[in-house]
């Protein structure tokens, strides 16, 4: 199977490698009028055919990496080093990232479904997708060039084959690792599409903005699925490590975080572009930066240019980044300069004050934001090198610096759709606005009096009701904000149809699926910054635990029912069961656990988590005491936590429900059709 | 068996990219015309927004009459070459 | 105006005197600015490794250093001399160190200060544009596409 799973991977980057050259042949054949032997037409056809081939050879490659696993394959290096008999299936599966080659090849697997896809649905625009297609490609090689000559996943074992692997890192030994990196994974690899498609739009000065309407699913689900894997992620941490929270400002989590921002900013300024022909130059830009950011990320993870809890995934390819890198930026600003009259805006903002401008400050502090994340991140490698020793970057600097960044972010949220599209005059925006004021000031003096005080950030070193006063504050100006929209969009509709109001709302949502999704997803932060800022009031206690004696944190009260030991052959584990009681009845009862994993020699906390709406009652097993043999106990009561999850929840539910097509907007069709019938019934696409 | 299923795999990969095809999508470059179809389609979808925005109160009469015109303005300069287009014989 | 200084100045004793907390709330805010020197790559007091001897013993240190009265700077620098710089979660503000936190706002500050030049540039300019006369047809056509374009 090791030779298969080799020769499939050197067949797919023969194909991918075919795609990329008879591609670009074709495509300058196309361009300047050349003739060659066979007409351009038909070389791109089977470039294109070749393309959707690649991918049924990388699956190859990657069926065999994971048949390996599941058959105990020791021959295999890889499968050696991450893998062991006694490793439940799920996580033989996970094997096939857990590492850097087989995360390497997922990568390549999935970059080439995405290729698969698009060169399926090449009909959409034949020859816009041949571009895309050939740049896909490019990319593709780079990535199958890194898996046949720097980090091979099928080398093999040199000797005797082991009887045994080495098993898989028990940190990864968790449901949510198999599935957090391929998310994470469809992200990062899932900018590249609309990386492409921007790249070729450029390259062939394709007239008009319709190539945004293609690929604008295609940015919403990558986008998604960055989001999602970068929460699950979070909760992952939150979970798994047992240090009470979810994000530690990790390089390796900033680097997920920064083609995000940048994403999420694409995704904004975009529309300016397809509804109003402006920022183009923008626009192109954010796209190839967050595809580089995604490169990037991945050369901060391999490289160990900085050091990070993920270092893991450490090792020499980071030159090989480098240089792709290089490479993606050559071309681009060639493209760019070759091109860039074809990028002149056809509208200029009119006014400070209009969504447009409220747009483009919406861009500016999210790109900000990532500066920011990329600036510490970078800066104890920059450090080293002006001043000559490390420095570290870590939770107190972002908290101070990219927090506030965030809390503005989150208030330009809440009055951009507020702003109507081109420019909003003074007069009708104290209309607008007055509501949401008052809902900020009510939830200000209502904090205020339950004893959140921002000014305590002048007395004290403590930050967290600051911004948790801010955040919440804000959260309900957004929230009302949003909900105004609603009722006043809903209003005009039920006035034309005579539906009551929540008819309406389904057809307003359904009339302009991407404007009311966008409304849900912002929603869905606004409760993510709440469940975030909850905290500012985490309390924790840490104490040793007899039989019957029990410890209080908040309103819970926790007793040890009893503590023991257990065995079975993937780990041995000490535990103790814990009831809790709130008042004198009994809630829960609780076991955290200590895991030591035999194939890995490596001990492995697992947390146990009472989740409630209000608090996470938030426990581990910190070890047993030497001298009394009694078991340690840090508990931690995290409020507000379940409501970043359920955030989260709802910004898939809104990013769901702006992927649907639009409903075609019914009265608005009826009456055209009546005035003009032979008039084509046009679509409505916001 | 490997090797089998490795020249399998090369030769299913190898028609499947080579085999001739018949038709062949042509690669053509957007005309003018459907240019022209598209940004008319975003104008009134534009349109269509402004007025739904002025229902729902979020415009003052001023704003939203200069706007329209602006808007409308465009349009109908779009119409016009749209109609000068299709009125040329095809060629 | 003295009379003002003084007041200022009774102030910021004020705000200075609050800031010196009890013992604990000190331990538990410098605990956050200091890492975890085992390698865990974890803020002192969040490092959750079974007995660290990292923790154990310079949590032992800022407590001696609290009981014994030290002001905050001085834990610090303590702990920077006697572990490097890396051993602070954030860098002080000292010398190159400090352009680390003045980076991102003056960007973002200079980021929108342009903005809001390039929008009044642009409004400008969209003002100085002529309105053209316009044909009887057009105006039909107008009046077509409001009809189109109505709720």
């Amino acid at each position: 199977m090791p030779t298969f799973g080799s020769f499939a991977l050197l067949l797919s980057l023969a194909l991918c490698a075919y795609t990329l050259l008879a591609g670009i042949v074709a495509l300058r054949q196309l361009a300047t009028g050349a003739q060659g032997q066979i007409s351009p037409e038909r070389l791109a056809e089977t470039a294109r055919r070749s393309g959707i081939a690649s991918f049924v050879a990388t699956t190859a490659a990657a069926f065999a990496l994971v048949w390996a696993a599941f058959n105990n394959d020791f021959s295999v290096a890889y499968i050696l080093h991450h893998s062991n008999r006694a490793l439940p299936g799920a996580y033989k599966f996970a094997a096939l990232w857990s590492g850097q080659e087989g995360s390497l090849l997922l990568w390549a697997w999935l970059l080439s479904c995405y290729g698969f896809v698009l060169r399926l649905r090449h009909k959409v625009d034949v020859k816009l997708t041949a571009y895309a297609s050939t740049i896909l490609a490019g990319i593709q090689v780079f990535f199958l060039l890194l898996l046949n000559f720097a980090a091979p996943p099928f080398s093999l074992v040199g000797g005797a084959v082991p009887q045994d692997g080495f098993g898989l890192n028990p940190l990864l030994q968790y449901p949510e690792m198999v599935i957090h990196p391929p998310m994470l994974y469809l992200g990062y690899v899932g900018f590249a599409v609309p990386f492409a498609f921007a790249l070729g739009a450029l390259m062939m000065r394709y007239p008009g903005e319709k190539w945004i309407h293609i690929t604008r699913r295609w940015t919403m689900i990558t986008w998604l699925f960055l989001t999602c894997g970068i929460f699950l992620g979070a909760h992952w941490a939150y979970s798994v490590l047992g240090w009470g929270g979810y994000w530690g400002w990790d390089p390796v989590e900033n680097a997920s975080l920064m083609p995000w921002l940048t994403g999420t900013a694409f995704l904004h300024s975009v529309m300016m572009q397809e509804k109003r022909g402006m920022m183009k130059t923008w626009n192109v830009w954010l796209i190839f930066s967050t595809f580089m950011l995604a490169i990037f990320g991945t050369l901060l993870t391999r490289s160990g240019l900085v050091s990070s809890v993920h270092a893991f995934a450490q090792s020499s390819i980071g030159s090989w980044f480098w240089g792709f890198l290089i490479v993606v930026l050559s071309v681009c600003l060639f493209t760019f300069i070759m091109n860039r009259d074809h990028l002149k805006a056809e509208n200029k903002l009119e006014s400070l004050v209009s969504r447009e401008s409220s747009f483009l400050f919406n861009n500016l502090v999210l790109l900000a934001a990532c500066f920011t994340v990329l600036w510490g991140t970078l800066f104890p490698v920059l450090s080293e090198y002006v001043q000559g020793n490390k420095v570290t970057v870590s939770g107190p600097f972002y908290n101070r610096v990219a927090v506030p960044i965030g809390i503005f972010l989150l208030f330009l949220t809440g009055i951009g759709p507020l702003l109507a599209w081109r420019s909003a005059s003074f007069k009708s925006i104290r209309k607008n606005f007055i509501l949401p004021c008052i809902a900020w000031f009510v939830t200000a003096v209502v904090l205020i009096s339950c004893g959140v005080h921002p000014w305590d950030i002048f007395t004290t070193n403590e930050q967290g009701s600051f911004y948790a006063f801010w955040a919440i504050s804000i959260g309900a100006m957004v929230v009302t904000a949003i909900s105004a929209e609603f009722l006043r969009g809903a209003g005009v509709i039920a006035r034309h149809t005579g539906q009551n109001i929540f008819a309406a709302i389904v057809q307003l949502t359904r009339r302009n699926t991407r404007r009311y999704g966008g409304y849900i997803v912002h929603f869905g932060v606004v409760v993510i910054f709440i469940g975030i800022s909850g905290q500012a009031f985490n309390r924790q206690v840490t104490q040793e635990l007899d039989f019957k004696q029990s410890v209080s944190i908040g309103p819970y009260r926790v007793e040890c029912a009893s503590y023991s030991q257990d065995s079975n052959p993937n780990y041995d584990t000490e535990y103790a069961l814990l009831d809790v009681y709130r008042g004198d009845k009994k809630v829960t009862q609780l076991a955290p656990e200590q895991r030591f994993y035999t194939a890995s020699q490596q001990p492995q906390t697992m947390v146990a988590n009472h989740s409630t709406l209000a608090w996470d009652l938030y426990v581990i097993y910190a070890g047993k005491n030497p001298d009394t043999g009694r078991p340690i106990i840090k508990i931690f009561l995290n409020p507000l936590v379940a409501w970043i999850w359920i955030g989260v929840g709802i910004i898939v539910f809104g990013t769901g429900v702006a992927l649907f097509p639009n409903m075609t907007a019914a009265f608005a069709a009826s009456r055209s059709r009546a005035a003009a019938p032979s008039t084509a019934i046009v679509q409505g696409g916001d | 068996m490997i090797v089998v299923a490795c020249g399998l795999l090369l030769l299913v990969l190898l028609v499947y990219v080579f085999y001739p095809e018949r038709h062949v999508e042509a690669q053509r470059q957007k005309t003018r015309l459907e240019y022209l179809h598209e940004r008319k389609d975003v104008l009134y979808e534009n349109l269509r927004d402004l007025n739904f925005e002025y229902r729902a109160g979020k415009f003052v009469q001023d704003d939203y009459a200069a706007q329209q015109a602006d808007l409308e303005n465009e349009a109908a300069e779009v119409m016009a070459e749209i109609e000068l287009l299709e009125a040329q014989p095809t060629r | 105006m003295q009379r003002l200084l003084r007041v200022f100045a009774l102030c910021l004793v004020a705000v200075m005197v609050m800031g010196a907390a009890d013992v604990q709330t000190r331990y538990n805010d410098l605990g956050h600015k200091v890492m975890c020197t085992c390698g865990c790559g974890q803020v002192l007091l969040e490092c959750n490794h079974l007995g660290c001897p990292s923790l154990s013993r310079e949590s032992d240190e800022l407590k001696t250093a609290l009981s014994r009265g030290d002001s905050d700077n001085t834990v610090l620098v303590a702990f920077q001399n006697e572990y490097g710089p890396t051993v602070l979660a954030a860098p002080m503000l000292t010398r190159f160190s400090i352009v680390a936190w003045i980076m991102p706002p003056l960007l973002l500050a200079l980021g929108i200060f342009a903005t809001v030049v390039l929008v009044r540039r642009w409004r400008q300019r969209a003002a100085a544009m002529p309105v053209p006369v316009r044909s009887p047809q057009f105006m039909a056509m107008r009046e077509k596409i409001r009809k189109e374009t109505e709720l």
